[in-house]
Formats: structure tokens, sequence, C-alpha cells
């Protein structure tokens, strides 16, 4: 007699089918919709100048954001790394929310901030704010965050001891250029490899500032000239570099994807020396990657006639966005801490596991939302999901469950397994264990990717534009279909209210870390 | 004649744990010195302080003569206090094969590049670890593990090696072999050292003299 399978089976498949479904199928999807296609794909693998320029575009902005990033980043990590200063925890938050705000919003701000800028005058960057260079600086500014924080949690997990065996020879300065930094050096270099690939796979920037790259260029085939086999057949290039590009960082990371080593006590300060230049360079950041964009925002907002005027019209799209967004975080939370859960106890395919997870994380946003549409937008049930709001959650599912995965299944190697294996021996069976055992011990991990993913899911821009059935609409999206035709003072005063939302939610997040560190 | 290193009155508190407790002694030029003492009496934050990796709270420590540590302060920064140092679990650099770990040392020392090759032989030679110069840290056995961060050490000719139980790690028969032949190595270098140990055998065999430490006090010289 076959036994009946085990909670843990169940548990298993349902959050694997979910993921599949949600994640995997669309991108499967559009890779057998673009074998269908073999004419278009050698037409398209036949660079012209004009596919050139478009290949050389996105290459150029992902390489720029990638290296103004890392510059921006690394010396910033390390800083809050090794350097102790007053209020250390609050710059850190100051510092990270540029991460947090949605991209078009800053660059929304910087085009603003360009377009008042004048030397003598003489308008001097209204023209320029357009253009590539500008994109790759809004882009590092932007993303830089990911490069910080990836360094500072390196360096923290660099056994102080091994520094220390250098200061018995060494200064500080030298100890840090040639023990410190080459030891986490393939962590900054995986964080360079994310940022490429989220810059590439970035359609708010270059859709604002005009910069004519893959994703625009998949957005306006999609979109304005509804050539459905042309969007298709353009994200194959996107998606492979995407792929490839996130495939290395994985295999560099090895199993420090998710690896959970609590911080080593001795941690020698090899940075003091910079203090005052680190904090003054923290401060210049935050000025000009933060408060100038928000204060450009609050100038163009504070011409708006009246804040009730603006709203108008809009209050249904600011509700829907909460609730999606709420929504949407609680099923990418309730699916991936499964998947982590499981990541994070394999002993095989792990490492496997954390390539599709980043490489799925890596699928841009468009390509992602048309693939999405080949799935869904079919006669019968499917068919019905496409033209309600569920498409907006199945969106964030497809973009977030992988990367939440991934932060989850760090988050549960921090419970111990000898706690599983205590309540196991005890007799709990495994359901139990894990809701009594090992939830409870993750519950701050969780509302921290819960928060993580509802701020991401309320700025989400590249998905939603694509798949929102006809007259529904998202704040992001408001504000995006706003800028053209819109005074700037009101689009101003919507790109302000999503940034207050994000930053409340930033805030949350940094109370909560502080909870963590007390833990 | 002045001693090559002196400890006057030496006392660090770590939280609310007084690690060393009014420590004073003298270590003569070209003695081997053993500490002996349980785990958490203090041996360790005792050759932190000498290192200077740890300032005292109070007291006065002196390296030939020359204050280095006093009145809560650090004078002179580890790196020219001109001292070696083998950690108990060896801190060898995973990025570095034993050659660029030797290299390292010799470069910060800012020692002529002429003189590398053979500053390098011979440390590795000293240790017998010669035709092991390219391997990593992970390539290494343990005992050879050991002889690498002995070697590190040795290249920059210190004139004080602190060594923090470096053979705690090794199993029994593999730690009585390094142990006679660092009390070779010892004697042939006639090299100043401070040996940390909460074995009676090794202190025995390694050093000249045996201090015993408790709860952060020296109790017998």
């Amino acid at each position: 007699m076959g036994r009946w399978p085990s909670s843990r089976t169940w548990v298993l498949g349902i959050a694997v089918l979910s993921f599949v479904v949600c994640c995997v199928l669309p991108v499967a999807s559009l890779f057998l919709e673009i074998l269908h296609r073999p004419a278009a794909i050698t037409s398209e693998l036949l660079l012209d100048a004009r596919r050139r320029g478009l290949l050389s575009n996105t290459v150029v902005l992902g390489l720029g954001a990638a290296l103004g990033a890392s510059l921006i980043g690394i010396p910033l990590g390390v800083l809050l790394g090794r350097v102790a200063f007053p209020a250390k925890g609050l710059i850190r938050i100051a510092l990270a929310a540029p991460a947090f705000i949605p991209p078009y919003v800053m660059a929304l701000a910087w085009v603003y901030l360009a377009n008042g800028f004048t030397l003598m005058n003489r308008d001097v960057a209204s023209g320029w704010i357009h253009s590539l260079p500008a994109a790759v600086i809004v882009l590092a500014l932007v993303f830089y965050p990911l490069s910080m924080l990836a360094t500072e949690v390196a360096i923290r997990r660099v056994d102080g001891r091994l520094e220390e065996a250098g200061l018995t020879v060494a200064r500080p300065g030298q100890v840090l250029l040639r023990i410190t930094l080459p030891l986490v050096a393939p962590v900054t270099l995986a964080a360079a490899l994310l940022i490429f690939v989220m810059a590439i796979s970035e359609f708010g920037v270059p859709g604002l500032l005009r910069v004519r790259v893959y994703t625009t260029e998949v957005f306006t085939a999609f979109a304005a000239l509804y050539d459905v086999a042309r969007a298709v057949v353009l994200t194959l290039p996107l998606l492979a570099l995407c792929a490839i590009v996130a495939a290395a960082a994985a295999a560099l990371l090895g199993d420090r994807v998710v690896a959970s080593r609590r911080t080593i006590s001795i941690q020698p300060r090899l940075a003091e020396r910079w203090r005052t230049p680190g904090i003054l360079f923290a401060l210049l950041i935050i000025a000009g990657a933060l408060v100038a964009p928000l204060l450009v925002l609050g100038e163009q907002a504070a011409g708006a006639d009246s804040l009730a005027a603006v709203l108008a019209g809009s209050t249904s799209a600011i509700a829907n966005s909460l609730v999606l967004a709420a929504v949407g975080a609680t099923l990418v939370v309730a699916v991936a801490i499964w998947l982590g859960y499981f990541r994070a106890r394999t002993s095989h395919g792990g490492h496997a596991a954390d390539i599709i997870f980043l490489v799925l994380f890596a699928i841009p946003s468009t390509v992602l939302g048309v693939g999405l549409i080949g799935l869904w937008n079919k006669p019968g049930l499917p068919g019905a999901v496409y033209d309600s709001s569920s498409m907006f959650v199945i969106g964030y599912l497809a973009r977030f469950v992988p990367v939440a995965a991934l932060i989850l299944a760090a988050s549960t190697r921090y419970v111990p397994l000898a706690h599983e294996e205590a309540a196991a021996v005890g007799g709990a069976h495994w359901m139990r264990t894990v809701s009594r055992i090992v939830l409870p011990q993750m519950r701050l991990g969780i509302a921290a990717v819960w928060l993580v993913v509802f701020v991401l899911a309320f700025g989400e821009l590249g998905v939603s534009i694509l798949v929102a059935p006809p007259g529904e609409a998202t704040l992001p999206i408001r504000i995006y279909t706003m800028i053209a035709n819109t005074p700037p003072s009101h689009v101003a005063v919507f790109a302000l209210l999503q940034t207050a939302i994000v930053l409340i939610g930033v805030a949350a997040l940094g109370i909560l870390a502080s909870s963590l560190r007390i833990r | 004649m002045t001693p090559l290193l002196s400890l006057t009155h030496v006392a660090k508190r770590l939280g609310s744990h007084q690690a060393v407790d009014d420590v004073s002694f003298d270590v003569a030029n070209g003695e081997a010195v053993a500490i002996l003492g349980p785990s958490g009496s203090g041996k360790t934050t005792l050759l932190r302080l000498i290192a200077g990796l740890d300032t005292p709270d109070r007291g006065e420590i002196s390296i030939d003569g020359v204050r280095v540590a006093a009145d809560g302060r650090s004078i002179v920064p580890p790196y020219e206090r001109r001292i070696g140092f083998v950690f108990q679990d060896l801190a060898l650099w995973p990025h570095m094969t034993v050659q660029q770990q030797l290299e390292f040392v010799l470069g910060s020392l800012k020692v002529a590049r002429s003189v590398w090759r053979a500053r390098i032989n011979d440390a590795l030679t000293l240790v017998r670890i010669e035709h092991l110069a390219s391997r990593y840290p992970h390539q290494l056995s343990g005992g050879e593990q050991q002889r690498a961060a002995l070697a590190r050490t040795l290249a920059g000719q210190p004139r004080l090696i602190l060594l923090d139980e470096p053979l705690a790690s090794l199993d029994s028969e593999l730690r009585a072999h390094l142990r006679q032949e660092l009390a070779s190595l010892q004697r042939s270098l006639a090299v100043t050292s401070v040996y940390v140990t909460h074995d009676r055998d090794d202190a025995a065999v390694i050093a000249d003299r045996v201090l015993s430490m408790r709860a952060g006090t020296l109790v017998t010289i």
C-alpha cells in the first residue's frame, strides 16, 4: 500500500509548483515563442548598425552603472564596516534609501534639476540629461547601496585575526588593501555584476531619459508599435546577457549567497585614518543621491495649486498600489519561505538553485512582462486572470520570489539544524518543528523580507505597465504616463508621495535591522 | 642589563571581566618564557597587549628599553614593535601562497627586495617547507600550516616572537613532534619568545622559564 505523502512533501510540492508557474513558465514560454521564429532570430542576431548601437548603449549603461556604483559603494562599505562614528545607523539608512526609491522617480528629479540648472543665464544641462552618460550617473546613484551593503556585510565576516596577523608587520592601510579587500573581492565583484544586470534590465530610467537600450526597445515594440513578434525576439540578447552575467555572479559568490556566518568578534579598525574624509564622502553622497532629488521634487510640488485637486482622480491608483503591493509581498513571502527553507537545508543541488534564483531575478522586467502576456493572454481561465488586477500580483511573484527565497534561505541558516533535530528527537513532526521552532526564530527576517518586497512592489513599473488590464493602474504607471502630458508640479506631488511611502518602509526596515542586531 | 621585554603592573579589563590584573615580569634577551594557565586565565589577552593589538588600561610595557604602551595608551603601533605573532588558529591569509605571505611581511617591513629571496629561502628551510612555497593554506596539512605560520613570523626577523598555543589544534603525535622541533629551533636561533599554553609538556620542553597564570594574575614566577 502506498504511503500518503508527508506534510514536508506537500509543502515543498506546492512551493515548487508556485515557483514554476510564476517564475519559470513565463521565461520558458518566451523561449518557446522565440524558437518558433527562427527567421526573426537570424535577423536579430545579424547585428546591423541600429542593433549594434542598441547593444552598445545597453552594455555601456550596464558597465558604467556597475563601475560608478562600485566606486561609490565599496569605500562606503569599508567605512560602515570598519570605522566607528556617531549616528552610523542613521547614516547607513540614509545611504541605503536610494536603492528603494523607484529609479524613475530619481531620474525624474534629475530631469527637473537639470532643467533648472543655468550657468551665466545659459541652459547647460537640460540637453545633457537626456543622454547615456546621464543615465549611467543616475543608475550609479540608485544602485551604489547594493555594492555598499555587500561590501559591508563581507568585510564584517572577514576573520579579524587574519588582519591582526598583518597588523603585526604592516600599517592598517596596507592590511586593508592587501588582506581585507582581496578577501572581500569576490563579493564586491559579484555585486558589480548584479548591478550590471539590474542596470541593463532597468526600464524607467532610460525610458525617461530617452536613451535607447534593449528594455525601452522591447517596450516600444510591444506597447507603441504593437509588434509582439519583434518584442519577443528583441528580448533574446537581453535575456542571454542577463543570464550569463547573473550565473557568473552566482558562481563567484559560491555558497556565500546563502551563507550566514555570524559576525566575528575581533574587528580591527583599519580605516580610522580616513574617518573624517569618509564621513564627509558619505554626507556628500547622501546630499547628491537623496537630499538633492527630494528637494527638487519638493520645490516642483510646491508649485501645485491644491494637493486635493492634484490627487483627485488618482486615489484609486494609490489605494490599488498599496493593496496590491501588500498582497504581493504576502504571497511572495508565503512561497519564498519554503523555497528558502529547502534551499538552506539541502545538501544537493543547492548551488544550482542559487544560480536559477539569481538568473530569474536578473530577467529584465519588460522581458518578464512580455513572457507573462504570452503565458496568460489566452482564452478561458488564463484570459480571465489576464483581464484582472491579479496580473499585477503574478508579476510581483515572478519578479521577487527568487530574490526573497535567497534572502530567506540565508535567514533559515541562522537557525541551527540542531534545534530542528532536537525537536524531531523529542517527537515533533516536521510541520510542528518548522512552525514552532524554525519560523519563530526567523520572524524578524521574514518581516524584513516582507517590507523589502512591499517597497519594491510598490515601485514596480516594468512588468506592471505591460500587464496592466484596461482601466487599472498603479501609482508608478500613473506617474509614468502623467509625465508627458501633466504639469511637472502634479507629477512631482505623486513622485513625492511615492517616495514618502517608500521611505516609511525603509525607516521600518532600519528599525527591524536594529532589532536584529540587538538579538 | 636591560630586559628585552618588561611588563610593569599591566592590567586590562574586557567588559566586566578583569582579564589581566597587575601583571609584572621581564624577559631577557634570548630567553624563552612559557606562560602556563587554563582557558580564560588571560594568557591570550596578555600576548595581545604585548603585540599592541590591545591597549592596557593600566601599567607599562617596554621593549628593548623603549616604552611601547603606558598610561592607558599605545605609544608604538604594533607594526613598529618588531614582534612576530603566531596565532592559535595560525591566521594564514587564504588568498596568498606561502611565499606571498612571506613577501607581504618583507614588503611591509620595507626589507630591500634584493634580499627577499635569501630571507624567504632561509625561513622556509628552517621549518623545512621550502618545497611548499607555491601552495595556498588550504593545500597544506595541519603540520605544514603550522610550519608556514612559523616561517612567516621568522621571515620578518623579529626581536621577540609571541606564540599563542600554536600546537593546540594538532593531534598528540604531531604535537609532540613539532614541540621538539620548536624547542630546537628556539635554541638554535636563540630568539626571545613568549609561549602561551595550557599544556605542561609544551611549557617544559619549549621554555627556559615557566610562569603560571590564574584569573588574570601571575601566581608563581
